[in-house]
């Protein structure tokens, strides 16, 4: 086994009076999509939060390519790039100003600029949209704006928290296929979802998450055991069935 | 300082497609000149307004042209008092050798009039005391017997000017300053939370405080170009309206001092007015709630300035310019009254509002940084 891009182990945090995480352990390895599946209010979004060193944790550690996130979240914020639901763009700049904001705002040099811009645009298909204000986009054409943005400096982990959640069918499927094509170029691929199906279909390992609590991990056959599929699996886990 | 120059860009950008802040700006420059077309306005009507007295008796000979020149308008009533209650401004009932005057003090009007029968009745009783002296073959200059012989060191119309111009510069320079930035700042700050934008930005490798830094420097532009177009249109309309010759104010000039004490003086506000704005407006979760915190300061602001309207002559110690605004309100009103820098009150001045500056920037800093500010939105 390759060594790990992420590795957290025995990770708590209390969030007001809830103790959202409860000594949470993982891995997830480069070339990988792997999954957090989990109930809302489970904490994967937390989780994923103090991967990207948003939030620091009360205990235990977390690694991104071997740089600690409390020590040096710097580098750390450098490796990463972040997809949630929630698609924050500045609405009064174009796509391709969005971009390069967020691409300059991640180190990359001036005289890279333009190339890495327009690699990304290029690459997510945004060049019909990358001179319109942010404010005019689809909801599903602000998706690959927030994508490109989360990529522009390619970092080694991507981490994606419910992404398709407000996206349509289409939309939802170009998410999809671009964290298989990521993954197929080495890049680590966290997916945060509570859609078992689409975990089912993307993830190759995963760990399932119940009030703070990793209740099962492995690769998705090794979760899914002998049941039908990863929902009987998971309601299973998690206690409903 | 390249983080700061990025984000210092962006929010530039922004800010010119942002109606809101462009219109913030265009009433500045406009509002200022419309005061003061009204103010104008008023003044000359007040100046040249014709009054009414309702009198009762015979009226002294050669009393009703004087009053007449003055704007006051005889009418015969057959009782002055109930007549200066609500039907005249001021009644008067001439008799032998005494006038009865009857006025209501709580009008505007009848104040005026009274102000104005004074004049014209001190005129008219010297002339009538100099002519009978005069008939008796006595110099009426005993009447003085001390003459005041006045040597102003300066020119009493410029000196008016520079009184109205100490008060209403320092006015317009710090309340455009604030509404200048005002929607920039809630639009950088709680604008981000809202627009759910801060989390993207705070994961970038960026350093909070560059951020800050880049966004402190934004808003403080956008004031300061407020500032300025609300200035130069004061000073356009100055140069257009005409004030009555009564007012004693003639046309408006800054001194060669007074200018660079202002440029300095509203850089130091505007940069600690940004820092202040973007520390409250990352405290708000959205927009309208910003508004809510950042609200309060235009009133904070409003007082210092009166200062100067209600007591002029106001000579505070050196300990007073350590309040911010109110320092800069009275170190403005030195430069251009006096023409003068007190270098000890600039330089208090200065460390002052440097210090507020820093201070919000730290406070804004923490907030920038607390998780909190995160996990509550």
């Amino acid at each position: 086994m390759t060594e790990a891009a992420v590795v957290v182990e025995r990770l708590e945090k209390t969030l007001g009076k809830n103790k959202v995480l409860r000594g949470i352990s993982f891995s997830a390895q480069p070339g990988e999509i792997f999954g957090l599946l989990g109930p809302n209010g489970a904490g994967k979004t937390t989780t994923l939060r103090i991967i990207c060193t948003l939030l620091s944790p009360d205990s235990g550690r977390v690694e991104v390519l071997g740089f600690d996130t409390r020590t040096a979240p710097q580098e750390v914020r450098k490796r990463v790039g972040v997809v949630t639901a929630d698609i924050g763009i500045y609405p009064r700049l174009s796509a391709r100003e969005n971009i390069a904001y967020f691409a300059q705002l991640s180190g990359v040099p001036d005289a890279d600029l333009k190339r890495r811009v327009d690699a990304v645009i290029e690459r997510l298909d945004v060049n019909s949209f990358a001179d319109q204000r942010a404010e005019s986009l689809s909801s599903g054409q602000k998706q690959k704006l927030a994508i490109a943005r989360a990529i522009v400096h390619d970092p080694q982990v991507l981490m994606f928290d419910e992404p398709t959640s407000n996206l349509d069918v289409l939309a939802s499927r170009e998410v999809r296929e671009f964290m298989v094509e990521s993954k197929e170029r080495g890049k680590c691929v966290i997916f945060s979802t509570h859609v078992m199906h689409d975990a089912e279909r993307l993830c190759d390992r995963l760990a399932i998450l119940h009030q703070g609590q990793v209740v099962a991990s492995g690769s998705t056959a090794e979760v899914r055991g002998a049941r039908r599929d990863l929902e009987d699996a998971f309601l299973e886990l998690v206690g409903v069935k | 300082m390249r983080t700061a120059w990025i984000v210092y860009k962006k929010e530039i950008t922004e800010i010119l497609r942002d109606r809101r802040t462009l219109m913030a700006i265009g009433l500045a420059a406009l509002a200022t000149p419309i005061v003061l077309g009204v103010i104008s306005q008023v003044a000359t009507k007040t100046a040249t307004q014709e009054y009414t007295i309702g009198y009762a008796g015979d009226v002294p000979t050669g009393l009703d042209g004087l009053l007449r020149a003055t704007s006051l308008k005889l009418v015969p009533v057959s009782d002055p008092a109930a007549a200066a209650a609500r039907q005249v401004d001021i009644g008067v009932a001439f008799k032998p050798g005494e006038i009865d005057e009857y006025y209501d003090p709580s009008r505007q009007s009848a104040q005026i009039a009274d102000t104005r029968l004074r004049t014209v009745l001190g005129q008219y009783s010297a002339a009538q005391a100099a002519a009978a002296l005069q008939q008796r073959g006595i110099d009426p200059g005993i009447l003085t017997p001390v003459r005041i012989v006045a040597h102003p060191l300066s020119s009493p119309i410029q000196a008016a000017s520079n009184a109205f111009l100490s008060f209403f510069l320092p006015y317009i320079l710090i309340t455009m300053i604030l509404t200048g930035g005002f929607s920039a700042a809630l639009d950088s700050s709680a604008g981000e939370r809202e627009r759910r934008t801060l989390e993207s930005l705070l994961l970038t490798p960026a350093p909070r405080s560059r951020i800050l830094l880049g966004k402190i420097g934004a808003i403080t532009t956008i004031s300061l170009v407020a500032a300025v177009a609300a200035i130069g249109s004061m000073f356009v309309a100055l140069a257009q309206i005409s004030l009555p010759r009564e007012s004693g104010i003639g046309h408006f000039t800054l001194s060669p001092v007074a200018v660079p004490v202002m440029v300095w003086v509203a850089i130091l506000i505007a940069v600690s007015f940004s820092a202040v704005t973007l520390a409250l407006g990352t405290l708000a979760k959205t927009f309208r709630q910003g508004q809510a915190y950042v609200t309060p300061l235009y009133f904070i602001t409003i007082f210092p300035a009166s200062i100067i309207l209600f007591i002029p002559d106001f000579n505070p110690s050196l300990a007073y310019y350590l309040i911010p605004i109110l320092n800069a309100v009275l170190v403005l009103r030195d430069a251009i009254v006096h023409n003068a820098v007190e270098w000890p009150t600039l330089v208090v001045t200065s460390i002052s509002l440097v210090a507020t500056g820093a201070l919000a920037w730290y406070a804004a800093l923490r907030l920038f940084t607390r998780e909190a500010l995160l996990t509550r939105s």
